[in-house]
């Protein structure tokens, strides 16, 4: 299984794992791959079954799949009761209709009662499932998530692709090129993960990373925490790349041990000595290579409708008249239009109406911290609610006494699922209204019809929610 | 999948440029299940076929007696253009359609209806206007398409030629589909499989509560 060409030919961590799951080789065309775990939601996820119930076929392996219910689920309902407590019919049947789908393929399921409940992204790295070397699959955008670990995680179609996996246990993929960012140095103070990677987003575009895998190397990544490395990988999307890596090292290993699904006993010394032979190796190639200086990012925010759109908080919002470039200018245009913004004016200037902590991207215990850290002792001026990423960074915030904080603050804290982050489960940003988010993305319309969003760090959010306006975490007056 | 080899039937020309996703399925229909006998062949194209009161709009040539079983529609530009809805395709299988021609299509939609057993068919416009023409003027007429020999045999015997992905073609030739294509390699997968369950035990596994 090791390929034949392991040990002379130097390698990324990415090839290796492709490698090590390649099943049929096709020159130029797609591989046939292992999967070991698939993940999946409620989301597009019932077109695959009923498309297997039609043709009558079974899913191969179910105990390499997790269905876990996250997008639709609202976060104020009384879980306990079931999906009878959701109020909005269409909403309940999504829930439903996985509850169903995977009780008649008998797959694994983590529904809206389940202890371990959460987003998809978080729950399975917090429980030890995404583990160094492994390839899964999820359908959803942000499975690179998982890639932190040192796995490589990639996101699969709803529909045709998920029904392929559960069918096979393998899916077919082209092998994307390589490309390596190394972000050296240390980072400022108020300085997070998510300002490193909107820094790099605004730096190479939403198209940057189109058809690579990314690996993130560099000092700054090997001193960052599990939490802040999935926040980087997890935007990997963002740039264009379904699949975004790090390195598993002693931070990866002493984070998964321990852990429910991590190996134990003589296991684990053998799973170490596997994932220590993963990382990219010295003298390997990539087709491209990135290099930020880690001293230079600043707390990021976004001003416009693409995650490209982001720029430090000391900026301003560009004028469309000194961009060159007729279809970046029209973008622009129309992304001020959307979020009636005027060119010039300071980004800190940006008054808000609401702010939103949660996601897959930024809602982890770390995050949580860091955010109460700011609301700590202050209130917010804007109304706003806090979504744990998973059940278990709920139960973990409240004995660290952080709901108490958001509460004192002013702001509501809810269950977890993906909330606001998209709105699927209906909780929407009203037509018109402002919100800082830690979200992914924001889109025309991705927080609700007309919905403002300005996407930045969970430090940044509480800083926002403080002043009423854009903020800048590192100026916040002393309380 | 039914095998898509020599297809003669009926056409229906539909002469409205970038038809998107929404359009051929439209949202509301989108959280519904696909079962048999209630699928999504009501939702095909529905509100182009029907209006407001659910009456069928009777200059809509599907809603046409004469192009009812019509398994070939002879689409506009960009047809399938805008979201990657994978649901769409599935309409157009429901509907029981077979093959689209058209000059272009969206490029998601287009694998998805490959996927499916369905046959898309690129042409140059002014052919695309041709075959209208025909099918506009003898409502009812049937086309062939053979796909062994990727030609579209018009409705006054002119041949024209397209061009095909041959592993997409050697697939709807033989009706397998892509589930069908991986587990030609079953040996393989399942080899790899044991080999690599025994190299790495420890990888995780779920099990239903
Ligand atoms: S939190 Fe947002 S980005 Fe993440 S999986 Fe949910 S909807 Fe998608």
């Amino acid at each position: 299984m090791p390929t034949e060409n392991r040990l002379n030919v130097p390698l990324t961590i990415f090839e290796k794992v492709w490698n090590d799951h390649t099943i049929v080789r096709t020159p130029g065309g797609e591989d046939l791959l292992y999967v070991d775990f698939n993940m999946m939601n409620e989301g597009g996820a019932f077109l695959a079954f009923d498309q297997l119930r039609l043709e009558g076929r079974k899913v191969r392996c179910p105990s390499q799949h997790l269905a876990i219910t996250d997008h639709y689920l609202p976060t104020t309902t009384n879980r306990a009761a079931g999906p009878a407590g959701i109020s909005n019919p269409e909403i309940r049947r999504v829930v439903e209709m996985l509850d169903e789908n995977t009780r008649d393929f008998a797959l694994p399921h983590w529904g809206m009662h389940h202890w371990f409940q959460g987003i998809a992204h978080v729950v399975a790295p917090e429980l030890g499932i995404s583990q160094p070397g492994m390839l899964i699959t999820c359908n959803d955008s942000h499975t690179a998530t998982n890639g932190a670990f040192g796995a490589l995680a990639t996101p699969i179609g709803a529909s045709n692709q998920l029904r392929h996996v559960l069918a096979t246990q393998t899916v077919w993929m082209a092998k994307p090129k390589t490309m390596r960012i190394v972000i050296d140095g240390a980072l400022a103070d108020g300085v997070t993960p998510k300002d490193v990677i909107l820094t790099i987003i605004s730096k190479i575009g939403v198209g940057g990373a189109v058809g690579h895998a990314v690996e993130y190397a560099g000092s700054t990544i090997c001193g960052l925490s599990m939490e802040g490395r999935m926040t980087i990988c997890n935007m990997s999307v963002e740039a264009g790349a379904k699949i975004g890596m790090i390195a598993p090292d002693d931070t990866t290993y002493q984070y998964l041990a321990g852990r429910l699904k991590a190996p134990t006993g003589a296991d684990w010394d053998t799973a170490l000595t596997y994932w220590k032979s993963l990382p990219t190796d010295d003298a390997a190639n990539f087709a491209r290579e990135l290099h930020i200086n880690a001293a230079a990012v600043a707390p990021m925010v976004s001003w416009g409708t693409s995650p490209e759109d982001c720029s430090p908080i000391d900026g301003a919002v560009p004028d469309p008249d000194t961009i060159a470039d007729p279809d970046r200018k029209r973008h622009v245009l129309r992304a001020l239009d959307y979020l009636d913004l005027s060119p010039c004016v300071p980004l800190k200037d940006i008054r808000i109406d609401r702010v939103f902590i949660g996601s897959c991207t930024n809602s982890r215990i770390e995050d949580l911290r860091s955010a109460a850290a700011v609301l700590r002792g202050r209130k917010s001026s804007v109304p706003g609610f806090v979504s744990p990423g998973s059940s278990s960074v709920k139960r973990q915030a409240e004995a660290e006494g952080l709901d108490r904080v958001f509460l004192d603050a002013g702001l509501e804290w809810r269950e977890s699922g993906c909330s606001m982050c998209n709105g699927s489960n209906g909780e929407l940003v009203a037509p018109g209204e402002r919100s800082a988010s830690t979200t992914n993305r924001n889109f025309e319309g991705r927080q609700g019809r007309n919905a403002r969003t300005h996407i930045m760090s969970p430090a940044m959010v509480a800083a926002a929610a403080v002043a009423g306006h854009l903020a800048d975490v590192r100026r916040l007056k002393p309380n | 999948m039914e095998p898509f080899t020599r297809l003669t039937s009926v056409a229906t020309p539909l002469e409205v440029a970038k038809i998107d996703t929404g359009m051929i399925l439209p949202g509301r229909y989108m959280r519904r299940h696909r079962r048999p006998g209630h699928d999504y062949a009501e939702a095909f194209l529905h509100d182009l076929r029907f209006d407001e009161k659910e009456q069928p709009r009777l200059d809509f040539p599907l809603n046409q007696p004469a192009y009812s079983n019509s398994k070939i529609l002879v689409t506009d530009v960009d047809f399938g253009c805008g979201s990657s809805r994978e649901g769409a395709a599935y309409a157009v299988l429901d509907f029981g359609l077979r093959a689209l021609i058209g000059p272009s299509f969206g490029d998601i939609f287009f694998g998805n209806l490959m996927q499916n057993g369905l046959l898309p068919v690129v042409l140059p416009f002014d052919i695309i206007s041709d075959l209208w023409r025909q099918l506009r003027t003898r409502p009812g007429v049937e086309i062939t398409i053979d796909l062994p020999q990727q030609v579209v045999i018009d409705a006054e015997g002119k041949s024209h030629r397209f061009d095909i992905n041959p592993v997409r073609k050697d697939r709807l030739v033989r009706g397998i589909d892509d589930i069908d294509f991986t587990m030609q390699h079953q040996n393989e997968i399942l080899a790899f499989e044991a080999a690599r369950r025994s190299r790495f035990p420890w990888i995780p596994t779920a099990t239903r509560e």
